[in-house]
Formats: structure tokens, sequence, C-alpha cells
């Protein structure tokens, strides 16, 4: 393989990393300003994240959030968005954009999709006429989009297909469409293009893949074809065995992740950008995100609860008038949840707010060296003081690099099978 | 102390303008508009983007949004807890405290209810069905709550055409009774306000004298101060407040269709308005653009239309913004173009950076509209506006955001979905092929249809 050389719009530059796991934190200067890793980046999929004004995103402190090159596709069209320049200008959005390649949407939304070398057939959900989005045809939408990071197409199947020669052949693919992407890619010097490593749970595979993607040498790196509904091990030893053999110097991006425990082991596995739609999809179910895990608050109980949602939250919603926050309760959010989209938005605006807080707190604790103690004040947290006990995965994707939360954590398998009955 | 100061007094040419300032509250000039509330919301507004992005000096709220399931469970709304004497209203909402709040028993506009009234109690339309609550119910309610201003309950039946004289009779009777009532509530034992809600008293949208009887109680000596100010449900009922009155604040219910009729609205007298049609263009994706007193440039010879519709696509590319020269966030950050994409997605956020702008478009008209009133040239302002522009809003091309229960009366049995299905188009058309066999060249194209074929093009 020739070694190809491509410009880069961005700057990694490192400031901490862990000493005890693979946790390391960053600034990422990207053409829209500085972001510092690990990071969460929120989804706003069709330009606007789920009912918050650009202003409302800013105020939860993102800096980066995602954009989906097939929906901005079909709506409103690559032609608009040239003739208006892009979607920052679009949606007003000052700061950073990532557009991922249309190709996992194309799979997960369309039964009737069908991949081959050329590309992804499907029929449009419009008007149910054929189209084909190629490799050229995503890097040309994601070009006049405009985006900082822009993603390559690659063959996504699930990670849990038992088929693994096909899942060989849509690794290569990959790889083969990253090339095709690398040429197509007409803005190298403002949009950093992101290769995706692929080959499912399949871990030869994957070592395969980093080595030939790494040497195409693109400015940054994801791990795709996760998050599918694998188990957490094989998850967990993806993301260590592809860690391990990426560069040091530049971003690794872990595609579809978006729960807090998740989020922590795969920092401490090393990795540093992630995205999910979860915080806000779960805000507009009524759900958000706490210290102990979840608060419904469209269960009853909310509905005289005089509290905010997470007194130790800073978000808008949490914060108490007299800090400048909105003070909400409970039991008004109870209220208006389901019925009004305003409770949505709080909802959205207070799930993104703690996610990103959490990444920030994590970062602090990677500079100060302390994030062994970090993870197990967090699981303590979510579990122990719950009176659960630290999920086996979790315990285990620590345990390799050298945190031990055993004391924490549930019994083995062996141990739990004769109580089976009780556990659920 | 409700203190309404009219800064200008009404002449044959021009409406009064007051000044409505409550301690602690934004300081309210009039004729004016207050927010329109929706479950303590401003429809599509989080309360920050209420405090932030409009400069609302007041909302209308609804008891029936808050007592669904009453009596068989105390309303979480009584149950705040309350700091220093605050309205545990304002705080159950998160409103910003500097905010005023009315409280009246329906929304505005209501839905008409299944079932009349009855002497005692009045119906209601809450979240989980309709149901009734008492008069007193209703005056404890406001006792609690503590709202600023409490509208009195009225009795009116929104869906009858004919009323027949012996009910109308009734009607007067029945408000006569809920407005004491209500006020027994509010006052203390001494007779004096303390911090305790004001009240307005209902004018009923009937001829004067069928309602002589109620109105001439309210002169009574135990009414007549503990009336703070008149709601009324459509603007010519102002005519029947008594002069000894008429320098009490009156707020209107009612439902202009737009600005043409708020004006004339204006011009009868009505210091503070809800303007419904503020949310039903929202709902419709319509921008508003007019001001008062209109531009003074010849406008060709058609009328203007009072909004542009943003579902059109030529807006598609469109990056102006939504209204020339308006200063909302809406239009100083955004453009028609974005919005015309957030409708056709139907993100949440269309109708927000709708509501934001179409606020600010009637906080401006109401500020052109004060200005003309001490300029004194309201009356000739008007008539040029209503040269100017249409008069009505134009119907939209496009659907609203999902339609609630409680926002709408069901007509019966055989009515159509209110929201369309949103998923599983293609799956569906997919369907119907895999049942169907392949039709012969001879086959029906009725029946066709009835496989699928007229749904999908390939």
């Amino acid at each position: 393989m020739e070694q190809m050389r491509m410009p880069s719009a961005l700057k990694y530059e490192l400031l901490a990393k862990c000493s005890t796991t693979k946790a390391r934190t960053a600034i990422l200067h990207l053409p829209h300003g500085p972001v510092q890793l690990p990071m969460f980046m929120p989804v706003a999929t069709q330009a606007s994240l789920k009912g918050l004004t650009p202003d409302q995103l800013e105020s939860t402190g993102c800096r980066l959030c995602l954009n989906n090159t097939y929906h901005l596709g079909l709506k409103p069209g690559q032609a608009t968005l040239d003739a208006i320049g892009g979607a920052h200008k679009l949606q007003s959005w000052p700061h950073n954009i990532l557009t991922d390649s249309g190709g996992f949407q194309m799979v997960s939304l369309l039964k009737l999709a069908k991949v081959t070398e050329e590309g992804v057939r499907f029929l449009s959900p419009h008007d149910g006429s054929p189209m084909l989005l190629t490799p050229e045809h995503s890097i040309s939408l994601q070009n006049s989009i405009g985006s900082d990071i822009i993603m390559q197409l690659d063959d996504v199947i699930a990670t849990t297909s038992p088929d693994l020669a096909r899942m060989e052949e849509a690794m290569y693919r990959s790889v083969r469409w990253l090339d095709r992407c690398i040429a197509a890619h007409k803005m190298p010097e403002s949009q950093n293009l992101f290769c995706i490593i692929q080959g499912g749970l399949d871990l030869n595979l994957r070592k395969e893949c980093c080595k030939e993607m790494v040497a195409r040498d693109t400015p940054g790196i994801a791990i795709g074809g996760l998050s599918g509904g694998e188990a957490k091990e094989s998850y967990c030893k993806v993301v260590d065995t592809c860690t391990s053999l990426l560069p040091e110097n530049k971003p690794r991006y872990v595609m579809g992740i978006g729960y807090p425990a998740d989020l922590l082991v795969s920092v401490a596995l090393g990795a540093d950008m992630f995205d999910c739609v979860w915080p806000t999809r779960t805000a507009r179910f009524g759900n958000a995100i706490v210290p102990s895990g979840m608060l419904n608050l469209r269960h009853a109980s909310n509905a005289n609860s005089f509290i905010p949602i997470d007194d130790t939250c800073g978000c808008p919603a949490c914060k108490p008038k007299e800090e400048g926050g909105l003070g909400l309760t409970r039991a008004f959010i109870h209220h208006i949840a389901g019925k009004e989209t305003a409770a949505a938005h709080i909802l959205s605006m207070h799930n993104v707010w703690y996610l990103l807080n959490l990444m920030k707190n994590a970062r602090q604790a990677i500079l100060d060296d302390r994030f062994p103690e970090f993870l197990r004040g967090f699981f303590k947290q979510l579990y122990t003081d719950n009176g659960k006990s630290v999920e086996r995965w979790a315990v285990d994707a620590l345990k390799g690099v050298g945190v031990d939360l055993e004391d924490m954590a549930e019994p083995t398998a062996s141990a739990t099978s004769t109580i089976d009955g009780e556990a659920e | 102390m409700l203190a309404f100061t009219i800064l200008k007094a009404a002449t044959a040419a021009a409406p009064r303008l007051g000044r409505l300032a409550l301690p602690g509250k934004k300081i309210i000039d009039t004729p004016c508009f207050i927010g329109n509330t929706s479950r303590g919301v401003v429809p599509h507004l989080s309360p920050d983007n209420l405090h932030a992005k409009t400069s609302l000096g007041g909302v209308y709220l609804a008891l029936e949004d808050f007592i669904e399931k009453s009596p068989e469970a105390v309303p979480p709304i009584f149950q705040t807890p309350s700091l220093n004497n605050a309205s545990p209203l304002t705080s159950y909402c998160g409103l910003p405290h500097d905010i005023l709040t009315i409280l009246g028993a329906r929304r505005t506009p209501p839905v008409p209810c299944a079932k009349a009234n009855t002497n005692t109690a009045v119906s209601i339309l809450t979240s989980v069905g309709f149901r009734q609550v008492d008069a007193t119910d209703y005056a404890a309610a406001v006792q609690r709550l503590k709202p600023d201003i409490a509208v009195g309950l009225a009795d009116i039946m929104y869906d009858k055409g004919q009323i027949s004289s012996k009910r109308i009779d009734k009607m007067g009777d029945r408000t006569g009774a809920w407005t004491r009532t209500l006020i027994q509530y509010c006052q203390d034992d001494d007779g004096e306000k303390g911090s305790l809600p004001h009240i307005f008293a209902p004018i009923l949208p009937i001829e004067s004298q069928l309602q002589s009887y109620y109105i001439n109680q309210l002169l009574d000596d135990d009414l007549k101060h503990q009336v703070s100010g008149f709601t009324v449900y459509d603007a010519e009922s102002l005519l029947h407040i008594p002069q000894e009155l008429s320098a009490l604040p009156r707020l209107a219910l009612s439902e202009p269709n737009g600005p043409t009729k708020l004006l004339l609205e204006i011009s009868l007298g009505v210091d503070i308005f809800t303007v419904p049609f503020i949310g039903t263009a929202t709902d419709a994706g319509i921008a508003l653009d007019f001001e008062f007193p209109p531009p003074s440039q010849v406008n060709g010879n058609s009328p203007k239309p009072l909004g542009t519709d943003g579902w059109l696509d030529e807006h598609a590319a469109d990056t102006s913004p939504l209204a020339p020269s308006c200063e909302c966030y809406s239009c100083r950050n955004h453009h028609r173009a974005f919005l015309h994409h957030l409708l056709s997605a139907r993100e949440m956020l269309a109708w927000v950076l709708l509501q934001i702008h179409n606020h600010r478009i009637l906080d401006q008209f109401f500020a052109g509209v004060r200005k003309s009133i001490a300029k004194d040239t309201f009356e000739e302002d008007k008539a040029a506006f209503e040269k100017y522009y249409e008069p009505e809003l134009r119907d939209t091309t496009g659907q609203g955001p999902r339609v609630r229960g409680y926002q709408f009366k069901s007509e019966g049995r055989g009515e159509p979905k209110k929201n369309p299905k949103a998923y599983g188009r293609l799956d569906d058309a997919r369907e119907k092929f895999a049942e169907g066999v392949l039709p012969s060249p001879n086959a029906d194209a009725e029946d066709l249809e009835r496989a699928g074929m007229g749904s999908v093009v390939l």
C-alpha cells in the first residue's frame, strides 16, 4: 500500500495521560475553535438539537455537535446547502460540526437498502424512487455541508452478524471506500476526514483494518460498527484492541456511544470522542440522566416532588433561581412531560449538560492524575450507593487497564448461577 | 395594591393609555398583550426562552390545566412549597417572579364542554377529560395559588348559538353569585386585600339589559371596592361597564382573528389582550409580518399579507430574516431557509423560533399602538393599517405540531385522525406488495390501488 499524505485541518495537543489507564486528555484545535478531549458530542440530526436554539445548546457547554449527512442530503438537499453556504450558516451554529457519512442511516433506517461495491442502493423515503449513495457522493455532500470533521462512507453491518465472510468483505470494502473518499475529498484544508475501523467483533479483522487505515494517515480515526447490540465485553475488547494499535497523536472517535458508564470505560480504554442520540431521545420520553442512573419524570411519583431533577446539577433547568438558573422542579416537568414540547427542551438541555459535565470532570481527573479514583466514585454513585453491584463487563474492562473495582462488583457468573431467579 | 393609572383618557378619536403596576412586577403599559399559556408554559417556549427571548410582562394561566385529577387527589400545584409568601402558581411553573400572572378557570380559547354548567359549578376540560369545578373550589384555588389577578367565573356557553331567554337570566344570576363567592374568598377577615389576588369581574357577552341585575350588583358597596378590573369575552361588552367603574383595567379573553380585529377591540377600549392568534400562526408555520402604524410608502395596489408562510418552497434558500428589520432573536440569528428546513423536517425548533418571532411582532405592534394613541393619530393609523394589509391571516399550506387531547373536542364517531401517521410509510407499501400477487393485464385499477399500487411511485 502506497503511503498517502493528506493535509489536516486539526491539531491534536496532548495535555496529560493517566498514569494507570489508557485515558488521555487533549485539546483538539478544529476550524471552528478548540474543543477538549475526551468529549461527548450531542446529535443535532437535522441541523437542530431537538428543539434547542443554538444559544441553549451553547449554554450546555457544547462546542462540537453532529449533523447527519443522510438527513441533510434529503432535507434541505445538496443544492440548497450549496446555495446557503453549508450547515453552519443553515443553523447559525458558530462552533464545530461533525457529520457522519450517511451509511449507517441507510442500513439502520431503510430496510430496503442494499450494499454493493459501488455504494448503498436504497429507495427514497420521500417518493420511493431508487437512489444510490457512493463514497464520492457522501464526501461531496459533506463538502457541501462544510462540517469540520467528515466521515468516510463505510460498509456497516450489525456486529452481531454471524456471517464472518460478509464481515471480512465489509471490512475490506470499507478500506477501499476510504481510498475513494480520500480521492473525492475536495476540501482537506478545512475539513478533516476520519476513517472508520470496521471488522465486527473479530479482533483479527479489526487489527488488519487498523493497519490498513492508519497507513492512510487521516487526521482522525473512528471505531465504527459498534453499539449495535453486541455484548459489552466484546465491545470493550474491540475498543481496547484498536486503541492500542492507533497512533498517539490522533483523536479516536468511538461512534454511537452515550451511556455514562460506557463513556467512562471507553475513556479508560483510550478513546476520545463519542456521540449518541440517547440523551436527547430519552429526554423526549421524559427521562433525565442523574448520577444514580435515570429518572423518569412521567412517572406519577414525581407529581409532588418539589426538588430539582438533580440538586448537584448545574444545568440551566436544575440550577436554583438565586444562581441564575430556572430552578424547575420534578413536579412541574412531570406536569408538562409528554404534553408540551418545552418539557423535551428542558430535559434535552439537562441530559446534554449532564454528559458534557461528566466528560469535563473526567478531563480534570485525568489532568490531576486521579482518573482511577474518579472512576471509583462514579461507579459507587451509579451502583453501590443504590444497593447494586457494578456490572461484570465494566469491572473486567477496567481491570484490564489497571483499575480494580472487584470490591464493588457483582459476584462472578458461576457464583450467581444459584440465585439467578432473584437477580431479575 | 393594583395600581392602574390612566395616562391618557380615551377620546372620540383614540382609546385610552394606561399603566398597570403591581409591587415586584414589571410595569405594564396598556393597551398590551400577555402570554397565553398551556399547562403553565407559553407553548414551545421553555421558561429560559420565555425570559431571555421575549419581553412578556405577564401571562394568562388556566386552572383547568392544573387540576385534572381532583377532587379524587389533591392537585400537585396546591402542594407547592412557597417561600416568603410567594405565589405557588409562579413557583410551580418556574415563572420569573416579576411576571404578572392572571388566572382564569378555562384556557383561552376554551374547548366547549360536553356538559352544561350548573348553578354551582362550571364545566372544564382537563388533560384527562371533562369535569366540573365548583365555584367555591375555584375561589379556594385562587386564594391558595395567589395569582396577581384572578378572573371571575362566567357562565358562558361556548358552543351555543341561540340561547333561550330563560337561560340568559341564569347566566347573569350565576355569574353574580360566583363573583360574590370569589370576592369573599379573596379578602381578609377585616375586608382588606393584603396580598390576595385582585379580582377581574366578568362581563357577559350578552346584551346590557339582560345582565343589568348582575352588573348593578357590582356597584353595591360591598363589591364595588373589591373588583379591580373587568374581563370581557367580546370587546362589544365593554359598553356594559358602568361609568362609575370605567377607570378599572379591562382584560379581553376574546379571539381576534388578526391584527385588524385587534385594532377594533383596542379602539373599543380593551387594555389587556391574550391574542390566541399568535399561537395559531406559530403552529401553522406563519411568521407574522406587520407593523403599526403601517409603512408610509405606497404599497402598490394589493394589500400586503399579514405573515409569511414558512412552508412555501420559495424560502428554501432564502437567507433573509423572517420579517425585514425585525429585531427578535430568530430574525437576528436565523433565516427563512432554516425555518423552511425545520418545518419540512418537522423539527421542534421551527415552532420555537416562530413563537419568539411572533411574540416580538405583537410586542412591537402594541408599542406602535401606544405611540399612535399618544400622538392622537390612532384612528388615522388604524385606517391606514386596514388599507395596507389584508384583513385576515392566510391559511397555512403545511401541518402544525402534534395536536394534544386537551386542545380539541372530539366530534364523535368517524372523525379523521388529528395527527398524521409519522412512521412506516415504506414498510406499509412493502407489506402490501408482499401480500399481493402479480396483477393480470386486465385487472381493475381500483383493485390495484387497494393492493397498494396507487400509493407508491417506483
